[in-house]
Parts: structure tokens; C-alpha cells; sequence
């Protein structure tokens, strides 16, 4: 196995037993970009100097003893929405194509305080406003989409171009590309994860977190990265635990939810197959399965794209008017449409999302998780416009990616997309643990028991 | 909330709305942005059953300063 194909896990431990160094483990992962990356184009820019330099650093820390943890001299790659100092920031887009930060973002900061190897910022649908990521291909059949809008980093982990990939979400945007490109990919509760110095799509509903190839590496990374951040008054002051105690204490006594309605409407057959097998698997271990009717059903998209188009567009007016040429269309069309919606409709909105908050906590009664597809189909073709289900209805890509990524942004709860199986045409389907309110741990602890009585992750894209 | 069915955007209320908004678009995006908002009230319209009563919006303010 080269470098370049292990998990954080298996890294660390090389790394602490002195077996492999941070150098070489990034000049393995800078040798597969340059073998890959012309197929992906997952990279909006490779800092290699940079990587190699802070990968000298960490060596000669770990070797003067001074061992900061599982994520010294790992590397990463950081979506180009957030600000990575002296890096530019495009966020996909010639509007920012100069913006060069001053400063890192809070979770780049935090990452480079564990001792993590920025590689490069990995490419996203243009400013996060999309589920495509047009630059970029699926490691698993470069005629797809890796979906968005954080598509480079879930491409990139795929691939082994970056051992994580940090995302953003506020329609799916890390549970898409995690769950169309076979990697694990968490949003964690709203407020857990600064965002400070990440490029803003929707404040109400922007979620970061990590890409990564194990649900163990994703809580190791969740160690590195959670907690309360004045500079971002949505995160919650709340005890952060250690998200890789307790991973694997198993599922038995817990009580799974399984939504009757929603979630299971107008899927591809694979997919439908490979969660109901998830689903169990996880019984097999001792959960107990509820059947969970999902509130305001009808509702969801509503919600949804009732945030999220109006905050756009405030927080692009400059921009729009400025540089409106320099947008891709389909972004540019719904920030201008954006503009004029009426105050009353958004805060509609925001009253109907109080309600759902409040349905979701009596759903949740007695239930420790939902377990769910994380999406209805697996990787679109690069092109294709829309979906047509076995009952004959049809949903544009978009609109089927987002609609069963969208319940946890608009309850906020964490989220998880763990692989669970794949289609007829090989393609990586993905399942989704929901769980309560900052209970990451939980969330953590179901795709771990899945994925520890599974095979999947130790599947390779065929690049 | 109101009965009534929202009634076809015309040209000219389009125009008001870009005018009210201060948003100047060419004919070429005037035309793709009507179908995205129609789209957009749509799903706002159908949000026009539930029953809000006093419950208020999710948004909070919290006025300490550190």
C-alpha cells in the first residue's frame, strides 16, 4: 500500500511508531496529484512548497518529541472557500480570482495547531451554490459528477490526493460529494464548527466539516477543529468531547429511527437496496429499529431554498452588481432572483423553521439516530439535467441531491454520509446517520459500527 | 395569509421589482430570471397553510459583547 492510500488512522500510527515521516507521506500525495489530478481537476491550486516545508516542520517536531497528535504531518486539503493565508481564495470563481487572504480561517488555524499539512485548496461549485462541481470529475467514473458543492474535496479523498478534505454544507455540500465519490463526510450540529473565514452562502444554514476515508478520521479531525468561536456568534459555547472516545462501543441498545416517509420516496432501486441492507446490518448488531414518520415533509425545500436565496443574494449585491458577467449562469440567475423576494416570505420562513424544530425534537422521542440514503441516486453523468424514479416523476439533479441533504441543515443536526454499498454501474452509494442535537458522538459511533462490519472502505476508485 | 392564487408576474411588474431593488438586467437575464422567480414564489406559496399562530422566527440576538 503507498502512503498516499492511507487512512488518517493508519498514518498517525506509522507515524508515531516512527515508520513513516510527514515528508514522505506527502511527497506520496503530491506524487498521486500529479499522477490524477489531470483526469480530477480537483485542485483549484497545489501548494507543494508549502506542503513540503510544513511537512520538514512536523518531522523534525515528531523526531524532537514533540508529537502533537493523530493529525501531525497528515495532509489536507482545504475547499477554496476558506481563507488559507497568502493562498488565494477564489471560491471556484473569477469574481474572487484575486482575494488572497491575510489570515487563515479559524478551522485552517486549528489544523495547522494539530499539526495538519495543507496541500492545496480543493476546488467547489462556484461559491458553494450547487451540487455539480463543474470543474472537477468523480474518481469512480470520470464521465460523472463528484457532486458539490464541495466536489474537489470529496474527489480528492477519494482519490488519495489529500488523506481529508475540509467541506462546507448548507443544502448537503459535504454529504453529496461524500456520498457520490465513497468517502465518510460530516456535517456536525450548527454551531459546533467555525466558520469564520469561510466564504458565506447562507448564514442560517452554513455547516463546515471533514471529508475523510474512515469515520474514525473524521472524529479525530472533529477533535481538532470543534469548539466555540467568538468571531462566529452561531457557534454554541458547548463541552466538545473526545469524538473518538467510545467510537467503538457498537450499536446494541440503541434505537435506530427509519423514516415511513420521505426519505424512501423516489429512489434509485440500488440505492433503496444498499440502505435497507445497511439498515440491517446495524439491526444485526443489536439496534432496534423505529419506524419514524419525518415532520413537515412537504415543507423541507421550501425552508430550504426560502434561506438560502435571499442570504445569497444580501451577501453578493456588491458583487452581482460589480462583476455580474464574471458569474456562471446558473448561480447568477437565482442571486438575482433573490433580490426580490419579500421580507415577509423570508421570515415565514423562519417561523416554519421554529415548527420543524420543534416536530423534529418529538420525532426524536426515544430514537438515538435516523438512518436514511443519504441521497436518491447515485453520481449524475456529467450534462444530465434531471432523474426520472420508478414511479415515472422526475426531479432536476439538483432538487434530488438536496432534498434529503436539506432536513439536517435546516434542523441543524449532525449529519453523517458513511458508504454503503455500490450500484449496478459501480458507483458508490451512501447512507446517513442523523442524530440529536451536538451528539456528533452517537452519529460517530452508528457509522462506525456499519462501517467496521463492512468492506467499503477499503475500496478504490479504479483511476 | 391570503386565499388568493398569486397571479402571473407581467413584464412590467417584473420591471418594477428590478426597479425597486435597484437591479438594472438585460432583456437576456430578465427572461431567465422570471422562471427562477416564479419558481422561488412558488415554494414560498406553498408554505401559505401553515399555521404560524405567535410562533416566532428561528433567529436569536444575543447582546453580550464577549
Amino acid at each position: 500500500m503507498e502512503p498516499y492510500e492511507l487512512s488518517i488512522t493508519e498514518a498517525a500510527a506509522r507515524i508515531g511508531a516512527k515508520e513513516l515521516s510527514p515528508v514522505e507521506l506527502t511527497r506520496s500525495v503530491l506524487g498521486r496529484i500529479e499522477a490524477v489530478e489531470g483526469r480530477l481537476h480537483a485542485f483549484a491550486v497545489v501548494t507543494a512548497d508549502e506542503a513540503l516545508e510544513a511537512a520538514r516542520r512536523a518531522d523534525k517536531e515528531i523526531a524532537d518529541g514533540g508529537h502533537r497528535g493523530p493529525l501531525h504531518g497528515i495532509p489536507v486539503g482545504i475547499k477554496d472557500l476558506y481563507d488559507v493565508v497568502g493562498t488565494p481564495t477564489t471560491s471556484s470563481s473569477k469574481v474572487r480570482a484575486d482575494y488572497l487572504p491575510t489570515e487563515d480561517s479559524a478551522v485552517v488555524a486549528r489544523l495547522r495547531d494539530a499539526g495538519a499539512v495543507v496541500v492545496g485548496k480543493t476546488h467547489t461549485h462556484e461559491f458553494a451554490y450547487g451540487v455539480v462541481t463543474p470543474t472537477t470529475r468523480n474518481p469512480w467514473d470520470t464521465g460523472r459528477i463528484p457532486g458539490g458543492s464541495s466536489g474537489g474535496s470529496g474527489a480528492a479523498v477519494a482519490a488519495g490526493e489529500c488523506l481529508v478534505g475540509m467541506g462546507s454544507d448548507t443544502g448537503g455540500s459535504i454529504r453529496i460529494p461524500a456520498s457520490l465519490c465513497g468517502t465518510v463526510g460530516l456535517k456536525p450540529t450548527y454551531g459546533r464548527v467555525s466558520r469564520s473565514g469561510v466564504t458565506s452562502l447562507c448564514w442560517s444554514l452554513d455547516h463546515v466539516g471533514p471529508l475523510t476515508r474512515t469515520v474514525r478520521d473524521a472524529a479525530f479531525v472533529m477533535n481538532a477543529i470543534s469548539g466555540f468561536d467568538a468571531r462566529d456568534q452561531a457557534t454554541v459555547d458547548v463541552p466538545v468531547p473526545d469524538f473518538a472516545e467510545g467510537l467503538d462501543a457498537g450499536v446494541a441498545g440503541a434505537t435506530l429511527g427509519v423514516p415511513s416517509n420521505y426519505f424512501f420516496d423516489d429512489l434509485d432501486p440500488d440505492v433503496e437496496a444498499a440502505v435497507r441492507r445497511a439498515v440491517a446490518v446495524l439491526e444485526s448488531q443489536g439496534a432496534t429499529l423505529r419506524e419514524v414518520e419525518v415532520p413537515h415533509a412537504e415543507h423541507l425545500m421550501a425552508l430550504e431554498f426560502g434561506l438560502t436565496v435571499p442570504e445569497a443574494s444580501a451577501y453578493h449585491q456588491g458583487m452581482l452588481r460589480a462583476k455580474g458577467d464574471l458569474y456562471t449562469d446558473d448561480v447568477r440567475v437565482f442571486l438575482e432572483a433573490g433580490e426580490l423576494m419579500l421580507a415577509t416570505q423570508y421570515i415565514k420562513v423562519l417561523r416554519v423553521r421554529t415548527l420543524v424544530k420543534e416536530a423534529w425534537k418529538s420525532a426524536f422521542e426515544g430514537v438515538d439516530a435516523l438512518v436514511a440514503p443519504s441521497l436518491p441516486a447515485p453520481a449524475a453523468q456529467v450534462g444530465q439535467e434531471s432523474f426520472t424514479w420508478p414511479s415515472g416523476a422526475t426531479d432536476s439533479v439538483i432538487n434530488a441531491y438536496v432534498r434529503l441533504s436539506c432536513p439536517a441543515n435546516i434542523t441543524g443536526l449532525p449529519a453523517l454520509s458513511v458508504p454503503c454499498g455500490f450500484s449496478k454501474d459501480d458507483l458508490p452509494i451512501g447512507l446517513q446517520v442523523i442524530g440529536r442535537p451536538f451528539d456528533e458522538a452517537t452519529v460517530l459511533r452508528v457509522g462506525q459500527a456499519y462501517e467496521s462490519a463492512t468492506d467499503w472502505a477499503s475500496r478504490r476508485p479504479p483511476l | 395569509m391570503t386565499d388568493a392564487a398569486r397571479t402571473p408576474l407581467t413584464e412590467e411588474g417584473l420591471e418594477q421589482l428590478l426597479a425597486v431593488a435597484r437591479l438594472p438586467l438585460t432583456p437576456e437575464r430578465k427572461a431567465v430570471a422570471r422562471p427562477a422567480l416564479d419558481l422561488i414564489y412558488g415554494l414560498m406559496d406553498s408554505l401559505d397553510d401553515v399555521e404560524v399562530g405567535e410562533t416566532p422566527p428561528a433567529t436569536a440576538f444575543d447582546p453580550r459583547w464577549e
